[in-house]
């Protein structure tokens, strides 16, 4: 395949995404804080039980994108 | 789905046949129809992994401009093979390497351990780009699962890290057995145990916290017991099971994902989800750096996530006796050395990759290659 396709277009963007997070160190933290805590003692993981702190890191990501898009 | 592109005629050696060119194989079936049958050993046949999806992601792997960059592991895992074949204080007239791959047992074999060797792997891809070996070798394009071999054929046969996408392992097995001639050795490493253990935990609790529930992302592996089992009924005799820790350091989850697919080892079960959410995939990445959890020794609770991707590798050595046989010296299988039946033992290679030589790498292959669905 040659040209700028969806699969070259999508692999681009896979590829800034380690550059991406690299930026949002302190976010990824929270959240993995928050998840740990949850699992740690009885309760079980359920959904959306960290979903402010991934919201945080989703809007730090993406405006990192952003950013970098500029 | 016609059986597969066969194997060049090979020329007739005093004392056994040509090498017939059949490569049977079952019959793939609609692909959205995951079919499972019973697991119990000697019964129908479990279906877990879509061999033609691997035989597709080997071959896109190994067409990959780079695809040397991957090969850290198989050639780390290839040399204690051989340093094992070594320590057999033999040499093989004829061996059979399976799920070749590449060939990179065959780099650090020498002339004094094994005489001729063939290459067997379903990728045709990963077999032309073998590496040159001084040991004169035949590349044979083959299933694992069905070996195109006569019986008592090989005096030794080696396998690495191909035999965890087997579908069928005892029949495999039972094969490699049949291929052997008395007296014959097998030597295998097959991924198994705890690998990728931070990966499988940081996506299921990904996926658990985003989602709502999880779906299988690791292929599912054989267990050291069971391994040891299995040898047994296939009817090897002088088991010998290691576990070889091998560590690998990466920086993050898409560079562990990144070298699995180059190293063609995506997942292929029928079972796999073909969908990942990118808010999963974010949440992954973050679990996976390390701020996930305590590893817990309860059972239920959540694991350890870190930038270690921890691969175990399961040794085995065994050798194939028929007894009764006469004229048979016992004085080669005596000796092997038992010193390594117990224990585990842990050997680290530490490969760091930082960021910003691997997304140098990655730019290299777009648009060069083409989509591996």
């Amino acid at each position: 395949m040659s040209g700028s396709n969806v699969w070259s277009r999508s692999r681009e963007k896979i590829r800034l995404f380690s550059e991406l997070f690299a930026q949002c160190s302190g976010e990824a933290a929270a959240y993995g804080k928050c998840v740990a805590a949850t699992t740690t003692g009885r309760q079980e993981l359920k959904k959306d039980m960290c979903a402010k702190e991934f919201e945080a890191l989703k809007t730090c990501f993406t405006n990192a994108g952003k950013k970098r898009a500029k | 789905m016609s059986s597969g592109a066969c194997v060049r005629v090979l020329p007739t050696s005093a004392g056994w046949r040509q090498v017939t060119s059949s490569c049977r194989r079952l019959p793939a079936g609609p692909s959205s129809d995951p079919r499972r049958g019973l697991s119990s050993p000697g019964s129908g046949t479990v279906n877990v992994f879509n061999r033609e999806m691997k035989k597709r992601q080997k071959n896109w792997a190994a067409s990959l401009q780079d695809s040397h960059q991957y090969d850290y592991l198989r050639d780390e895992v290839s040399s204690r093979v051989a340093d094992r074949i070594y320590d057999v204080a033999r040499t093989f007239p004829l061996a059979l390497d399976i799920g070749a791959g590449k060939s990179h047992i065959a780099g650090h074999l020498s002339k004094e351990m094994v005489e001729r060797l063939f290459l067997t792997d379903i990728s045709e891809a990963s077999l032309k780009q073998r590496k040159l070996s001084e040991i004169p070798t035949h590349c044979v394009l083959a299933d694992e699962e069905f070996l195109p071999f006569k019986e008592n054929t090989f005096d030794l046969v080696v396998s690495s890290l191909s035999l965890h996408w087997i579908n069928d392992l005892p029949g495999a097995l039972r094969q490699i057995h049949q291929v052997l001639k008395p007296d014959g050795v097998f030597i295998g490493a097959m991924v198994g145990g705890e690998t990728l253990y931070e990966l499988r935990c940081s996506l299921q609790l990904a996926e658990t916290e985003r989602e709502g529930g999880f779906s299988p992302h690791i292929s599912p592996y054989t267990a050291v017991t069971d391994l040891g089992n299995l040898l047994g009924q296939a009817g090897f005799s002088m088991l010998t099971v290691d576990v070889d820790d091998v560590q690998v350091h990466y920086p993050g989850i898409m560079e562990v994902m990144t070298d699995l697919q180059g190293m063609g080892e995506s997942n292929c079960a029928w079972n796999r989800r073909p969908l990942l959410h990118r808010d999963t995939v974010l949440a992954a990445a973050a679990l996976y750096k390390g701020g996930g959890g305590v590893r817990n020794d309860k059972h239920d609770t959540s694991c350890v996530t870190g930038t270690k991707l921890q691969q175990e590798v399961v040794l085995l050595d065994l050798q194939c006796e028929v007894t009764g046989l006469e004229g048979q010296s016992n004085g080669h299988s005596g000796h092997r050395a038992t010193q390594r039946c117990t224990g585990t033992k842990r050997m680290e290679l530490n490969v760091h990759k930082d960021v910003t030589a691997f997304s140098g790498f990655v730019s290299l292959s777009l648009g060069s290659h083409s989509h591996p669905r």
